[in-house]
């Protein structure tokens, strides 16, 4: 820097300095904003410790040593997440046990939230059409519904789906289950493991459980699609419909590229929600079919004791799932470029 | 303007939340003084645990007023999920300074897994609970230090079937792996240490020896999966396998013997059996916190539950096998065949500690089929 330009800089960082003083708010506006900024400073600590804390002591769990036969002790051991994606035999041999857990853990979670979506949509949009205290009544049973926890749910699942009180039942009072097997579809049935040499059996099965799951948040999905199915312009329909678009079109062309923003945060929020369903699954899936969130109960719970593997497989969950909502983002912003 | 609202409203709530609190801390701190006052006045007490449901609600109508009635210690019934999820529980407990139960129920495996912990059962001196020396010699659990678990009641896992859908009934487990009648109508549990591989290995290999080495290990796993295609039901909690045997999603499998009965006794389509090969046994002990103050009336309890009448008395209301000699109970043979039968599975405890984690996945990689 030549010696004008520093003579000029300081002369201007010297005037600013004046012009600071001379604008310089009272003394008073000074320290309540200090003060704001304290409490600010605080709230973002304590909200920062409250939420982070927990991840954290996991990820520190997860590198504990288990002690065979006993507890486990704080230490800095990888294996435990050697052993989620090799298994415990490595590098002898592989097992992808976990891999297909986290498998399962994800496709239903998938499955079910887009199934509750596929019926919550169609529902939702004709419910915006009804009058207000039409839509009011079903607002509250649908927020009420909300109060009913996975328990519940699962039990009046598992009591529709059992032999002598649910829908075996029915096939067998209605004659079904005789013609089943008299024309062999229970044979083939039983191939699917959905029939024993008696009668046909729901559970368990992944069609349960993936139907249970599309039930569970079914309700969130409408009351998260009814604000912006609620606020499409009429007019825009209209339009369409007066210049001969057909309802299928209005829908394709019309409602669902507004709202499409809104569906995929939706399917979003229902596809986490369902990740860590955990009921539903140890009741509806038999165990080749059950997902992480079960081996975590029972590596942290169970007669191992091995929380650092449950804490393992925890963040493996977790940081997948935190894979799958960015890339979901990312896809979903390039496709809003694109439509542009 | 906008900052002065949001600050009035952030001093506001400040002082409306700790005027909460005061008034909060000041009804808990006369609640607890009230609490405190009768537990001064009234001279003994102990807290007691065992497993939640049926089983709890039978000690507190049967055996705990029994025992208030004989000693004049009351006790407050402590619900335990189980054995091992308990022993986490204690855990964390016992690291923050508090004794949720001071006698505790533990299964075998789950107090020798206390005792590799360390610290937490407290040595207990035999001298100090006459009636023990009822007990056989192996129900009497000693640790490191000595004496820790005194031996309390006995159970069994047993076979069950529907006796309406299954006839003849079955003398041997092998009829489960064979009979193709059974195909998708099993309810079996689904933990390790739900006992089918100590049945498989007695029915098929040499028994708990088998199950001490890996290669033994893996040989019974792939018995076990031969199994599979029979299960319907790999259950993890007890009211899962009652609610599928009364709703009949299975017509067969294992489960507790004294639930069975119970059950049975209902008028539930249930009857349990004893095959050739015999039932897996397993019993509870009660073992005390190293927090507690209540040794004394620890003590006086254990001595209590050993008594032969205590033994009697649990057979009779809550369905579990005594530990004492038959003789020594004025249990009928009709009581005592509720309770109890031949021949016996001793589970291979010392191998699920030692070989845990191969044992846990293989046991997952073999039900998952990975």
């Amino acid at each position: 820097m030549s010696d004008l330009a520093t003579a000029s800089y300081l002369a201007q960082a010297d005037n600013e300095t004046r012009l600071n003083k001379t604008l310089r708010p009272p003394f008073d506006v000074v320290h309540r904003f200090s003060a704001q900024s304290i409490i600010m400073t605080t709230i973002a600590a304590i909200l920062l410790f409250v939420f982070l804390s927990p991840i954290l002591l996991v990820v520190a769990v997860s590198f504990g040593e288990k002690i065979e036969g006993a507890s486990w002790v704080w230490a800095f051991d990888p294996s435990n997440y050697a052993r989620v994606f090799v298994g415990i035999g490595w590098p002898d041999e592989i097992t992808l046990l976990y891999a297909y857990k986290l498998g399962y853990t994800l496709a239903y979670a998938v499955l079910g939230s887009l199934i509750a979506i596929a019926f919550a949509f169609p529902f939702t949009y004709f419910l915006s059409q009804c009058s207000r205290p039409v839509q009011a009544a079903w607002l509250v049973f649908i927020l009420a519904s909300l109060s009913m926890s996975e328990v519940f749910i699962v039990m009046g699942w598992d009591i529709m789906l059992s032999n002598r009180s649910g829908l075996p039942a029915l096939f067998k009072a209605t004659g079904v289950t005789e013609w089943l097997k008299e024309t062999g579809w229970l044979a083939v049935l039983k191939d699917w493991g959905l029939a024993n040499p008696r009668n046909v059996k729901f559970k368990t099965s992944q069609m349960a459980t993936v139907l249970t799951m599309a039930y569970l948040v079914w309700p969130y999905a409408v009351i998260l699609l009814y604000a912006p199915l609620s606020r499409i312009d009429r007019s825009m329909i209209e339009a369409a419909r007066t210049m001969g678009a057909g309802s299928f079109t209005v829908m394709r062309t019309v409602i669902v590229p507004v709202v499409r923003i809104p569906v995929m945060g939706t399917l979003l929020l229902l596809f986490v929600y369902l990740l860590g369903a955990y009921v539903t699954v140890t009741y509806f899936a038999e165990p080749a079919h059950q997902t992480l969130p079960v081996s975590i109960y029972e590596a942290i719970r169970g007669a191992t004791l091995n929380a650092p593997f449950g804490a393992a497989q925890a963040v493996v969950l977790l940081s997948t799932a935190g894979v799958f909502i960015f890339a979901s983002l990312w896809l979903s912003r390039l496709a809003e470029k694109r439509g542009r | 303007m906008t900052q002065k609202f949001k600050t009035r409203r952030a001093g506001d709530l400040t002082r409306r939340s700790i005027l909460k609190g005061a008034a909060g801390t000041a009804v808990l701190a006369a609640g607890s003084s009230l609490l405190a006052m009768p537990a001064i006045a009234q001279a003994r007490s102990i807290k007691i645990g065992s497993y939640g449901g049926y089983f709890e609600d039978s000690f507190k109508k049967f055996v705990y007023p029994a025992f208030t009635e004989a000693t004049g210690i009351t006790v407050e019934s402590v619900t335990q999920p189980n054995s091992s999820d308990w022993l986490v529980t204690m855990q964390q407990a016992a690291a923050s300074g508090t004794v949720p139960a001071d006698v505790s129920l533990y299964g075998k495996d789950t107090m020798i897994k206390a005792t590799r912990i360390g610290e937490m059962l407290k040595p207990l001196d035999a001298s100090k609970i006459p009636g023990v020396t009822n007990l056989d010699a192996e129900f009497l659990y000693e640790g490191p230090d000595g004496l820790v678990g005194v031996g309390s009641m006995a159970w069994f896992n047993a076979m069950v079937i529907n006796p309406n859908e299954v006839t003849p009934a079955p003398t041997s487990w092998k009829e489960f792996w064979e009979n193709p009648a059974y195909e998708g109508s099993l309810g079996i549990s689904k933990k390790i240490d739900g006992r089918l591989l100590d049945i498989t290995a007695k029915t098929f290999f040499d028994g708990a020896e088998t199950l001490m080495t890996e290669d033994g290990i893996v040989a019974v796993l792939d018995k076990v999966a031969e199994l599979k295609p029979h299960v319907a039901l790999w259950w993890s909690a007890e009211s899962q396998m009652e609610q599928a045997m009364k709703n009949e999603d299975v017509i067969a499998g294992s489960y507790y013997l004294d639930v069975a009965n119970i059950m049975a006794s209902d008028g539930f389509p249930i009857k349990p059996l004893f095959p050739v090969e015999g039932n897996p046994i397993g019993y509870g002990s009660w073992c005390l916190s190293p927090l507690s103050e209540k040794t004394g009336e620890a003590y006086e309890f254990m001595a209590f539950s050993s008594d032969p009448a205590t033994q009697a008395l649990m057979s009779r209301n809550i369905g579990t096998a005594p530990l004492v000699n038959r003789e020594l109970t004025d249990l009928t043979d009709e009581e005592f065949a509720f309770v109890s039968g031949s021949p016996i599975i001793t589970p291979a405890y010392e191998s699920y500690l030692d070989n845990e984690t191969f044992i846990k996945e293989r046991w997952d990689a073999m039900l998952a089929g990975a």
